[in-house]
């Protein structure tokens, strides 16, 4: 429980220090100064816009033990993201080996550039939804229990995350890479938010996971 | 970051939530009917706890093992089936970290709930079979798996087979018998097609004293085919209740305590 609230303290800084960061951004432009958040969104136009703008790879998360997908950002400063991720599951981790598809929303509200090459976005916020393929799941229950049985899909899951990322900026403008940042995220699914809202002997570190991965911010072309 | 790597020393990462990474103890009843087969050898009489339909109420499951805890006398407990929800490993796992605090040694039988998507696998290796039979002193307590509707047919549930082998390597030690089960076969999980059959090779168990199951979430007593055979069902844990039987040369007796 001390490292839940532990988390979520330092959550609640690096936030504040990014809302800071970006009102310090704002104030000092109009001196010339360095802006702290210089995320500029280089979207493609007309039918380029389903180019992606970077591939990523994921380790766990609930979507398998490993994900890659691309997905596009948008916004002015490239906060919000959407992901399309495939991951795997092997059989020694399950009944038989099996897909998983993946869905994802990301919201990274600040990025403060702490160096020419660097810079860390304090939070990180997603919701996902992932599919797991294979015989024995289900969305809809199969016709044997006749309607409404257990009223929920075992084939679908929705996740929630925060977290925190690190990005290094490449020097090379006339390359495919533009940026590559190394991300975490603590997530849960619904099922265990329904539990934890039931059972006070359950604890946030009991139904709160880790996942990490690498984002692949691409160049446009 | 650096206080978000920190934590990661007290949060496990998932694959997914149906993968079978089971973490912590398996092959549970190896080893708990080993410890009641040994506790109660030679003895004619005997208590046990029956609880049922754990599945997702941790603080009550929690609150049952501070009350059994408490007890000093009972032999064993016995869970009825639906220790999970949703199938999920984490439930199972966190059903077990929880009923492993009991002083006495503890059994868990399957439910419909426990066989949803790899529920099944999970069960087999943290339990055992679906299946399966223990002695206690002179009562023999057969365990079966009745939950037809989630096995769509495929293999026979209830297992006759089992039943009959059973039957046939009845122990020579035993003169009493309890059945147990999740589902009753009047349930909507039963194979109807099963129904008269089961409830016929249950009858032939030497002194047989009832059959009990779970899965309807109330405490009830029936006489289901109407010749003398109880039928007992023991309510769900969030009625904060259990049933404790009583056996000794002259039969049973049961009764519902609340916690």
């Amino acid at each position: 429980m001390n490292m839940s609230k532990y988390f979520f303290k330092l959550l609640c800084i690096t936030a504040l220090l990014g809302y800071m960061s970006e009102g310090y951004a704002q104030s000092t432009d109009s001196l010339s100064h360095r802006k702290l958040d210089t995320r500029q969104h280089q979207g493609y136009t007309g039918w380029k816009r389903i180019v992606p703008t970077h591939v990523k790879a994921q380790y766990a998360g609930g979507m398998g033990v490993m994900s890659v997908g691309g997905g596009w950002d948008y916004g002015q400063k490239c906060r919000w993201e959407t992901d399309l991720l495939m991951g795997y599951l092997p059989q020694r981790y399950s009944d038989a080996f099996h897909v998983t598809f993946t869905l994802k929303q990301n919201y990274i509200p600040w990025s403060i550039r702490c160096h020419e090459r660097f810079s860390i976005d304090p939070l990180t916020a997603s919701m996902y939804i992932n599919l797991i393929a294979g015989d024995e799941y289900w969305v809809r229950e199969p016709d044997r229990y006749g309607g409404s049985y257990y009223r929920f899909t075992t084939r679908m899951r929705l996740h929630m995350g925060l977290g925190q990322r690190a990005t290094y900026h490449l020097r090379n403008p006339q390359g495919v890479l533009r940026s590559i940042s190394l991300y975490y995220e603590f997530h849960t699914y619904d099922l265990d938010m329904i539990a934890k809202c039931t059972n006070r002997d359950l604890k946030f570190r009991d139904i709160v996971h880790f996942s990490f991965g690498l984002k692949f911010h691409l160049m446009r072309q | 970051m650096i206080g978000g790597l920190l934590l990661l020393g007290s949060c496990e990462v998932e694959y997914h939530p149906y993968d079978t990474r089971i973490d912590g103890e398996t092959g549970i009843h190896a080893k708990q009917i080993t410890r009641i087969e040994q506790a109660c050898a030679g003895r004619t009489a005997l208590r046990f706890a029956v609880i049922s339909d754990t599945q997702r109420w941790y603080d009550e499951t929690n609150a049952v093992v501070d009350a059994l805890n408490r007890r000093d006398d009972i032999d064993f407990v016995i869970h009825t089936g639906d220790i999970a929800d949703f199938g999920l490993r984490t439930e199972f796992e966190r059903q077990r970290d929880i009923l492993n605090r009991l002083k006495v040694p503890y059994l868990v039988l399957i439910g419909n709930h426990d066989c949803l998507a790899t529920g099944e696998d999970i069960y087999r290796e943290m339990f055992g079979e679906f299946d399966f039979s223990f002695s206690a002193g002179d009562t023999h307590f057969v365990c079966l798996n009745t939950n037809s509707l989630e096995f769509d047919h495929s293999v026979s549930v209830p297992n006759l087979m089992f039943i009959e082998k059973e039957l046939r390597n009845y122990p020579s030690t035993c003169r009493k018998s309890f059945v147990l089960m999740h589902a009753s076969p009047k349930s909507e999980q039963f194979d109807k097609g099963l129904v008269n059959s089961f409830h016929r090779h249950v009858k032939a168990f030497p002194g047989l004293q009832c059959c009990i199951h779970g899965h309807g979430h109330s405490y009830a007593i029936s006489d289901l085919f109407e010749d003398g055979i109880l039928y007992i069902m023991c309510p769900q844990i969030e009625r904060r209740a259990y049933l404790l039987f009583t056996v000794n040369d002259q039969g049973y007796e049961h009764e519902q305590v609340f916690f």
